[in-house]
């Protein structure tokens, strides 16, 4: 008789990788359906369940390849990553990782930062919630301070960029769509804004100053070192305008005055 | 928010994210809820929103389907304390898990695994359910699963095995009456023997759901309307054990609200009814 831990090592394995010698050491009474039959109703459950949880993260990317190749992907992916949490609803981040090295998905070289787009979309969706941004405070701080100040971006916040038009073809895969479907992937890449706002997650465009700003941003950078860099990338980029928008938005959250530059406190 | 600690003895529905907006905005006339809690393991967004909307209006028991009771590896301690933390957020009217197993070397299967019936895992399963109760000062409702396959090694019937655990750890029941007759089927054992043997004290909330019997066993599927054998078992176990919270689950092929409401109603008249024997 195999110990607890056994046992469940060699169901794990029969399961996931349908090992049938794993099978026999496991103890199972056959009855009518026999012990590999009985594995085999575990294995739909849990290859399904990772295959919904899957579809219900990528919806795109189930439209963009169709169901039979969803399906044997899904069991690749789950042969290759193991969940690591009894929470399923945070599977398959790593889709988009092993897209790349998929053989199948060859043909398909902008499926990776489709997979990376949807699941920015899932993150951001449960990220945590911030209060608006302090704009009297904002308003508050020394010009010759401003440059040097940090913001904080919404908790939900994600950039993702590709040399593929990605925004373009999830746009004409989203369930509402009609007209032309197809997506010249000539037409270029993409630089995407994914953050959740008052009416859920929104994808925006951004142009390569935009894009610039907020990478800087998020590194954590002080504003005059965005500012040149989003210069650097985009002449004309408006900074001013953009960042009233971002803290419109709520994309941008907080900030941080330099350590030097606040009122110390009486010892 | 009123500080309810137990479910009320009346029929109630287990709200899935397509019912959410709804009941939100119409506040149907539904007793109670029940929700996944890892559903609501996230640190911010709108289902938590949600969550916190509905448990202002509704009783909320937490139904946890990943924290592998009876799991050779450790308890998860992250897995843990999201779902204390989600406790302490929404103070449920209940908190409950499976008795089952989902996890070994780190790799989550994310299912619902049998455990043999053994002296060994039964330790096992009491330590664990002492640990969380520990962890959550509460009691944890610990629900009897669906099973396709039954180990050689089997020291005593599952109804034992159940029972055992309700009586050493302390540990309340969530008595899934389904999965009661699933395994009568599948296994072919008498469900009023299970009945008999369970602890009516113990049993602090009872699910309701249908399977699917297309295959080569019945699976417990969450995808039908409850099926007349389980409503008579159903009707067997409320006279046996008085009226116990019940609720409706239903998670493949998702219907109207109306349609779980109906299967409410009808488990509220076999509550009802109930009632009046008693009395």
């Amino acid at each position: 008789m195999p110990s607890l831990r056994d046992m469940q090592r060699g169901f794990a394995t029969a399961v996931v990788f349908g090992d049938s010698g794993s099978i026999a050491s496991l103890g199972i009474v056959a009855g009518e359906l026999g012990a590999a039959g009985r594995i085999d109703v575990y294995r739909n459950n849990v290859l399904g369940n990772y295959r919904n949880v899957l579809a219900a993260t990528y919806p795109v990317v189930l439209r963009l390849v169709g169901g039979p190749f969803f399906d044997a992907m899904s069991e690749a992916f789950v042969r290759a990553h193991a969940s690591g949490r009894g929470d399923v609803n945070r599977y398959g981040g790593e889709l988009a990782r092993f897209l790349s090295f998929y053989p199948p998905a060859r043909q398909l070289p902008y499926l990776p930062d489709v997979a990376r787009l949807e699941w920015a979309i899932d993150q951001a969706n449960i990220a945590a919630d911030a209060d608006a941004l302090d704009l009297a405070a904002l308003a508050a701080v020394p010009e010759h301070m401003l440059g040097e100040l940090r913001f904080k971006l919404h908790p939900s916040v994600q950039l993702v960029a590709s040399p593929y038009p990605i925004f373009h073809i999830w746009q004409v895969n989203q369930p509402g769509h009609s007209g032309e479907d197809r997506v010249d992937l000539g037409e270029g890449g993409d630089a995407l804004l994914i953050a959740r706002g008052a009416n859920g997650v929104a994808v925006e465009r951004l142009t390569p100053g935009g894009h610039a700003l907020l990478r800087a941003l998020a590194r954590n950078l002080q504003l005059a070192d965005a500012v040149e860099r989003a210069l650097a990338a985009e002449a004309s980029f408006d900074v001013p305008t953009t960042l009233k928008s971002h803290a419109a938005a709520g994309t941008v959250v907080g900030f941080r005055v330099p350590r030097s530059s606040q009122p110390r406190t009486p010892a | 928010m009123s500080a309810i600690t137990s479910l009320p003895a009346v029929a109630g529905i287990g709200l899935r994210s397509p019912h959410v907006a709804r009941v939100r905005a119409e506040r149907p006339p539904i007793a109670w809820f029940e929700v996944h809690s890892e559903n609501y393991f996230v640190d911010g967004g709108p289902a938590l929103a949600a969550l916190d909307a509905i448990r202002a209006q509704y009783p909320i028991s937490l139904h946890g389907v990943g924290l592998s009771l009876g799991s050779a590896d450790a308890l998860d301690p992250v897995h843990l304390a999201r779902l204390k933390r989600l406790v302490a957020r929404i103070e449920p009217a209940a908190v409950s898990e499976h008795l089952c197993w989902g996890r070994v070397d780190g790799r989550h299967l994310n299912d619902l695994l049998p455990l043999p019936f053994t002296d060994e895992a039964l330790a096992l399963v009491c330590d664990r359910v002492d640990a969380v109760q520990t962890a959550l000062r509460r009691p944890l409702l610990v629900e009897n699963i669906s099973a396709y396959l039954r180990f050689e090694s089997d020291a005593m019937a599952e109804w034992d095995f159940v029972a055992a655990v309700a009586r050493r750890s302390g540990c309340k029941l969530l008595f899934d009456v389904n999965n009661v007759y699933v395994n009568a089927v599948n296994h072919g054992f008498d469900p009023r023997a299970y009945l008999d043997a369970i602890p009516g004290d113990a049993v602090a909330e009872i699910h309701l759901a249908g399977f699917d019997a297309s295959g080569p066993c019945l699976i417990d599927t969450h995808g039908a309307r409850v099926a007349p054998p389980v409503w008579a078992l159903y009707r067997a176990t409320i006279e046996r054990f008085g009226p116990k919270p019940t609720l409706i689950e239903w998670d493949t092929d998702l219907p109207a609200l109306e349609v779980l409401q109906d299967e409410a109603a009808i488990a509220q008249s076999v509550l009802e009814s109930s009632d009046a024997v008693v009395a």
